[in-house]
């Protein structure tokens, strides 16, 4: 069993979650068996505006384990992770990074902002 | 940081072809809502046993006062899309947003190239309303794929905008053209490539790609590996 625990820099507590990546997809948005997947699949949300298409960065996470255990990043998803918000050279987007490996221990972290969003006011 | 959630009732609805359409959503009075061109909302999409978001591209522009327009093709066994085309004038839709970085903010100061397959066309017709916002001589020019003439979406509005502003040009391009059919014919990548990298050395170009599975990749590659720099190429594949 792969095991990917999730740090929320909101402060909410963190998740543990235990799966088999051969039972992927877990739900329908993200790559399956990204990131993305295993959260929504199990009960752990995590935002993703553009449905998991690798078109916004709402769903940027840091790893802070198992790095390498995850798929290599294309083109696409660097190109979208150089204009996120808090940028680390661990990050990756929840949607895009595959947890491919049966025997992975991945730690994340959930930044507590994005600024990928304009914040409208409402002047009412 | 918590998201704002905006109700927009449906105002319009347009049908362009028998599974594309377009909804005009208008927000509450005095709701301040910005948006840059290219940028696309989150709708909540209620299922039965769970909400899902979709992401839909503004196709109005930002500031013109009216209501937010979204173009959507019916996707058979797609949840967004049969949701949104069980819809009428009236209901009511929640979203979150703008989202995305597919954005053009300023009129270029170089020659630029927008190009997008059917309704792909979303992102790019606000893009050109900036761009066109200033006088300006730059060259900027559209290429329009699609199969049929009725996903030519806006080819009215834009041959228009071609008669009035000399800088800009319009191309539609059909896979497959009819008897009489003066524009284009082939594949965008093909005009692309035959103008732009095969056409001639210059590289002071920029391009904003639009497109719904992988020939906006590779259309991307194709410039990239031609010499043009990467963040001169600017694209949103769906």
């Amino acid at each position: 069993m792969a095991r990917l625990r999730v740090i929320f820099e909101s402060g909410e507590p963190e998740r543990v979650i235990e799966f088999s990546p051969s039972q992927a997809p877990f739900q329908h948005d993200g790559r399956p068996g990204s990131i993305l997947d295993v959260l929504l699949g199990h009960g752990v949300p995590l935002e993703h505006a553009c449905g998991g298409n690798c078109a916004c960065t709402t769903c940027h996470v840091i790893v802070k384990q198992g790095f390498d255990k995850l798929s290599e990043a294309e083109e696409r998803e660097e190109d979208m992770l150089d204009r996120a918000p808090g940028l680390t050279p661990t990050s990756r987007l929840g949607c895009q990074a595959v947890i491919e490996d049966d025997d992975a221990e991945i730690v994340i972290v959930v930044p507590r902002y994005t600024i990928n969003q304009q914040v409208a006011d409402s002047r009412s | 940081m918590e998201r704002i959630t905006y109700t927009a009732t449906i105002e319009r609805i347009v049908e362009h072809d028998v599974d594309t359409r377009s909804l005009f959503l208008r927000l509450p009075a005095k709701t301040a809502f910005t948006f840059t061109p290219g940028q696309f909302i989150s709708v909540a999409i209620p299922l039965p046993n769970e909400n899902r978001v979709r992401p839909y591209t503004i196709a109005s522009s930002p500031g013109d006062d009216g209501p937010l327009e979204i173009v959507l093709d019916l996707v058979p066994g797609g949840a967004g899309s049969e949701y949104l085309f069980a819809r009428t004038v009236g209901d009511r839709l929640n979203f979150t947003g703008p989202f995305g970085l597919f954005t053009l903010e300023r009129p270029p100061d170089i020659e630029t190239i927008f190009a997008a397959e059917a309704t792909a066309i979303a992102p790019i017709r606000p893009m050109l309303h900036r761009a066109l916002a200033q006088p300006s001589t730059v060259p900027l020019k559209l290429f329009h794929a699609a199969r049929t003439r009725k996903e030519l979406l806006y080819a009215d509005e834009f041959q228009a905008t071609a008669r009035r502003y000399a800088n800009f040009s319009y191309e539609p391009i059909l896979a497959q053209p009819p008897a009489g059919w003066s524009g284009r014919s082939g594949t965008v990548m093909e005009h692309i490539r035959a103008l732009f990298v095969d056409g001639d050395a210059r590289r002071d170009r920029a391009f904003y790609l639009c497109g719904v599975g992988n020939g906006v990749i590779e259309l991307r590659d194709l410039l990239r590996k031609a010499g043009y720099p990467r963040r001169a190429v600017q694209y949103e594949r769906w």
